[in-house]
């Protein structure tokens, strides 16, 4: 199995407001705490390289408490210039919220060919809240997902210059310099919340799949939608294809981990995740068809999840090293998924260090029958 | 009782109640409205044949993927006048109806006996934004649109089934659509409201508060020469929900007056 460390940037903090995303006053952020915090947070991340972790993962969100990193590609910017060997996977650009997905294009071919070729590009539609941060209408949301994808792909794989002529992005000269240096393009993966059309969508393309924050039992039942959906386009799919996010905290022994879980991995769910309903479900975000498989098996909102559920159901995983190493086995052996993308979280950055260095003398080694495999090789492109 | 009819306008589906007898009239609905045959369209079918279509995407009517603008609804319309044969009508608009309305009117005056339009949405005015509905829930929603919230009751969905649901989503799909952003008006349309030759009536709720009077009301009677302007004090956003005889009344008053004068 390969680790990679993701990373959500979170500024901690508690409120009694009903949304941490949208709405909730930026006059709460204190840019004296976040600088604090930004430094701490890259400094996690290249400690994790230096542990032996394969890739770092940053993300974007706008407008919230629960991840402050609304330019993923500035966080990746840093993390080349500080690392030499570890994949930067940006999970992902949400190529409808841009204007100009061209922009992308040059931002991941930039740090592409800066890094020596070390760049995952994760392709996102962005969560359903960031339609009322950006503007962008939800409704063209699936559409100029597939039309800025297919223009970055063109952008990095065709010679310009060329004009591209869509619904939503046109362009008399596609030309960026500079071009990418992995051929025929940077990696492309897909995290998603496993609606149907994106899973068959990365699945013709051999884009990897990706499953944050999720149940194990739809993390499994997606899992064999993907696999079933390769398989219809005449290939089997590689472990490689198959990434899971589940939070960790690992410790001395279960009950410690417990502890940890219940107060720094719930604050994730129960007030990172808090929304005002509205902005879970923005008209058209989804289609009719994916909107009656929810409702006819509507899962729990994040802020109404309490640990025991969270625990049985497999939101996180948390115990001593070797209760880490079992519940692992699920995601490693059952569900076969190749990548775990997972934080840390602990009481203080020197904690969240020792927590890193524990799982990765205790724990990673367990799982490294592949450690001489390029997991990007063949996938992603 | 209205029946129901579904027609095909030019290709586009359409879900319509019709009932009534006397000169036509065109009543386009707002949001959460489709398919609602209240109080307002029994007084008015007294005098009018009342033909109330749903748009597409809302009630009955299946949403049409060509439509992308708030024109292409106005074209809709016109195209249902042509399919219905009807050479001139009275059209009456509520809000997002009323933004329909004001679109054709732009465009079609000649078509049109009288234009009616309720507090509606569709214009830029300076020093007011529209409060963003898409962002709240349904008590903020009740809370923006009704002066008197048991008025709300008749709009209330009939369960919380899936389909009842997934309607729900497909109409503010078909809504957000074409208001999303820019939010609830055509950055084009003011400009244009001198166009309208039609004799026209600005009925307005006292109370609104998406789209109130002042300053949204009286930029439309500003904008439409000779326009007359009838306040409701008893209403917020949705006048024919709230005191629908009053309005109906002023309709009908004001429709009789222009029948044929032209």
């Amino acid at each position: 199995m390969k680790f990679y460390y993701f990373h959500l940037m979170p500024y901690h903090m508690e409120h009694d407001e009903s949304s941490s995303w949208v709405t909730l006053s930026n006059r709460h952020y204190d840019p004296a705490v976040g600088h604090t915090l930004y430094n701490q947070y890259l400094d996690q991340l290249e400690y994790a390289e230096q542990l032996g972790w394969d890739g770092l993962c940053v993300n974007e969100h706008h407008q919230n408490c629960y991840g402050t990193m609304p330019s993923p590609n500035v966080m990746a910017a840093m993390l080349v210039r500080r690392t030499t060997k570890a994949k930067i996977a940006i999970l992902g650009n949400g190529l409808p919220l841009r204007e100009n997905p061209l922009r992308i294009a040059e931002e991941i071919a930039m740090l592409d060919v800066a890094s020596g070729g070390r760049v995952i590009s994760g392709f996102v539609r962005g969560i359903s809240a960031e339609y009322f941060s950006t503007g962008i209408n939800p409704t063209h949301s699936r559409d100029r997902f597939y039309e800025a994808a297919e223009l970055i792909l063109r952008a990095w794989t065709e010679e310009g210059p060329f004009p591209f002529d869509g619904r939503f992005y046109r362009y008399h000269y596609v030309n960026p310099w500079p071009r990418p240096i992995q051929k025929p393009h940077p990696p492309v993966w897909c995290p998603s919340q496993g609606s149907s059309e994106t899973v068959e969508w990365a699945a013709k393309r051999r884009f990897p799949y990706l499953m944050v924050f999720t149940p194990i039992k739809r993390i499994a039942q997606i899992y064999g939608e993907y696999r079933e959906a390769c398989e219809k386009n005449g290939y089997k799919a590689s472990r490689y294809q198959l990434t899971v996010n589940v939070p960790i905290v690992v410790a001395e022994n279960d009950a410690k981990a417990r502890e940890l879980a219940r107060k720094h991995v719930m604050w994730v769910y129960n007030t990172g995740l808090r929304m005002h309903p509205p902005f879970w479900r923005p008209p058209g975000y989804m289609t009719e068809a994916s909107l009656r498989r929810l409702l006819a098996n509507p899962p729990k909102l994040p802020s109404e999840l309490d640990f025991d559920e969270a625990e049985r159901e497999g939101y996180l995983i948390y115990g001593s090293p070797a209760t880490v190493r079992d519940k692992l086995r699920v995601f490693s052996d059952e569900l076969k998924a190749g990548i775990l993308c997972s934080g840390m979280t602990g009481p203080s950055h020197e904690q969240t260090l020792e927590m890193m260095q524990l799982f990765a003398e205790e724990v990673m080694p367990h799982f490294r029958e592949d450690a001489k495999v390029d997991e990007t090789a063949g996938v992603g492109r | 009782m209205p029946d129901w009819q579904e027609l095909s306008v030019r290709g586009t589906p359409v879900q319509m109640l019709r009932d009534g007898a006397g000169p036509p009239l065109l009543f386009l609905h707002g949001a959460g409205g489709a398919g609602r045959w209240l109080a307002f369209q029994d007084r008015l079918a007294k005098d009018y044949t009342v033909y109330f279509p749903s748009h597409p995407g809302h009630g009955g009517s299946p949403a049409a993927e060509w439509i992308e603008h708030i024109s292409d609804l106005a074209f809709h319309y016109l195209d249902l006048l042509d399919r219905l044969g009807l050479e001139r009508v009275h059209l009456v608009g509520a809000s997002f109806g009323g933004w329909i309305a004001g679109e054709i009117a732009t465009m079609a005056s000649h078509r049109l006996e009288s234009l009616v339009l309720i507090d509606p949405v569709g214009i830029r005015v300076d020093g007011w934004i529209y409060p963003f509905l898409f962002g709240m829930d349904i008590p903020e929603i009740v809370g923006t649109i009704f002066q008197n919230p048991m008025a709300a009751l008749a709009l209330a969905p009939p369960d919380q089934s899936i389909d009842t649901l997934a309607l729900q989503y497909r109409q503010g799909t078909a809504l957000a659509r074409v208001s999303w952003n820019p939010y609830l008006y055509n950055p084009l349309l003011r400009r244009r409201l001198g166009r309208i030759s039609a004799p026209t009536l600005l009925c307005w709720g006292a109370h609104d508060r998406l789209a109130p009077l002042k300053p949204c009301g009286e930029a439309w009677a500003q904008e439409i020469l000779g326009s007359r302007l009838r306040v409701f004090e008893e209403s917020g956003h949705v006048p024919h929900l709230e005191e629908p005889e009053a309005v109906a009344e002023a309709i009908g008053e004001f429709c009789r007056l222009r029948q044929g004068a032209r």
